[in-house]
């Protein structure tokens, strides 16, 4: 039982995992067609994932629904806005436009899907200056060098901002657009390198432990 | 779309905005209205995606055409499906291990190549011409090189952080901190972005070709958050009085 619950899986890890690695390499036209095959796969594979999330989802406010826990009729909602999407979808075969028009599913993406999305991010712009009147309190020069590259950024993105830099420090021959350049380009640049590089030799490493059988907490309990 | 469609979307579109801005005021039924439809919303476009772009072409279609290999990654994505029953759950692993064996033996190379030689590549490169450089890119190009080699000291846990280590490290937190600042800075202004098109669109709706959506919309909300406060202020007292 070890071997098909355990060994097996390793194995499939390891070869995958492996040729993946080596067909990166490898300049040769059946390593070319491998990762094709296999990338092809895995789109496979992720939406059979997604499904699993998906009848998830639904199993977790059906059960709502049925055993009427409270607030089990906002549960109904999800439903109406996935077939809300689903049904234009089918009947459109998932165009938006048709000879230059919307089609229902269009209709349903705008002003459905991305009203609801652009504002659900749009109030994470209150919720962000409310922390960062809280997070900015400066205490250390470490802080005040943040709120300076911050403060720097959101004055210079707007047109009041570049009007008060102008008049306050128009007379150092830089504008606040040339500021926030060398920001980007120079010191921020430092600072992002050192977390790719951080980022890159930790993503190789646990990789390495994945494809070796060294981590395999994602295989759960037996 | 015709024209009655289009006003109401525009009426759809606009309820639902205030609905979720709603939640800056306090949590209300609306809110929870809006936040649940755009869950499955989100869930529907998924699917609807999944469905036309995998499902249909890449495995539909070949099985169709008589290609039998994409049985293989079908039947490992069943085998996630056992998850629904503990009792064989196990099976699930061939079709995670899959997934899990392809993710690191791609993650190995492009990790390796954008992540960290490039980065080295992109310090080091602008050091090899400085004859043809001005003296400002002189200096940009060693404040990079110089800060990239704080922040990684910074980084490096394998030695305590003492003495001169710590000195170096230190100045790296300050390359970090400007990092952090800029990025929250973008992210801030991002955010702002999104939330002046809302506004764009709340504004364009309030026009009599859209028939006054956002006011009627709005001063219904307003109406119903009153009534809301006075019917629970009522039961308080009456709570209050039958005490």
């Amino acid at each position: 039982m070890k071997l098909i619950k355990k060994t097996i899986p390793l194995a499939i890890v390891f070869t995958v995992g492996v040729l993946t690695l080596l067909s990166y390499y490898v300049p040769h036209k059946v390593a070319v067609d491998f990762v094709e095959t296999v990338s092809k796969w895995e789109n496979i594979v992720m939406a059979f994932a997604f499904m699993l999330g998906l009848i998830s989802l639904f199993r977790t406010h059906y059960g709502k629904i049925t055993r009427q826990v409270p607030g089990w009729g906002y549960s109904i909602f999800v439903f109406i806005g996935f077939l809300a999407m689903v049904v234009p979808a089918i009947v459109t075969k998932g165009r938006t436009m048709e000879a230059g028009s919307i089609t229902a599913l269009g209709w349903s993406y705008r002003h459905i899907y991305n009203a609801l999305a652009g504002t659900m991010f749009a109030v994470l712009a209150f919720y962000i200056v409310s922390t960062a009147y809280r997070s900015f309190r400066i205490k250390s020069a470490q802080a005040f060098v943040l709120f300076v590259a911050a403060f720097i950024l959101i004055l210079g993105k707007v047109p009041l901002g570049q009007l008060i830099w102008d008049k306050v420090l128009g007379w150092t021959g830089y504008t606040v657009s040339q500021v926030i350049g060398w920001i980007m380009a120079v010191p921020a640049v430092a600072g992002k390198r050192g977390i790719m590089i951080g980022i890159a030799i930790g993503a190789v490493v646990t990789s390495f432990k994945i494809i070796f059988g060294i981590e395999k907490q994602y295989l759960g309990r037996d | 779309m015709s024209e009655p469609w289009m006003i109401a979307g525009a009426w759809l579109a606009t309820g639902l905005t205030i609905a979720l801005f709603s939640f800056l005021y306090k949590d209300n039924p609306f809110f929870k209205i809006a936040e649940h439809l755009y869950l499955g919303a989100g869930m529907g476009w998924l699917f609807q995606v999944s469905v036309f772009s995998v499902w249909g072409p890449k495995i539909w279609t070949p099985i169709s055409n008589g290609d039998l290999m994409v049985l293989v990654p079908s039947i490992l994505g069943l085998s996630l499906m056992t998850q629904f029953i503990p009792k064989i759950s196990w099976i699930s692993r061939y079709g995670f291990t899959f997934l899990m064996g392809y993710g690191a033996g791609l993650a190995i190379p492009a990790s390796l190549a954008t992540d960290f030689m490039n980065q080295i590549m992109g310090t080091l490169q602008p050091l090899a011409g400085v004859s043809s450089m001005t003296p400002l890119a002189i200096v940009n190009s060693l404040i990079v090189a110089v800060g990239l080699v704080c922040v990684l000291f910074y980084f490096f846990f394998s030695v305590e952080h003492q003495g001169h280590f710590k000195k170096v490290s230190n100045i790296g937190v300050y390359f970090l901190m400007i990092y952090f600042g800029a990025s929250f800075g973008n992210t801030v202004m991002a955010r702002f972005s999104l939330l002046y098109g809302r506004f764009d669109d709340l504004y364009t709706f309030s026009g009599g070709n859209y028939f006054y959506a956002t006011q009627i919309i709005l001063a219904g909300m307003v109406v119903y958050f009153i009534v809301h406060e006075l019917l629970r202020k009522k039961e308080a007292s009456e709570g209050e009085a039958a005490q």
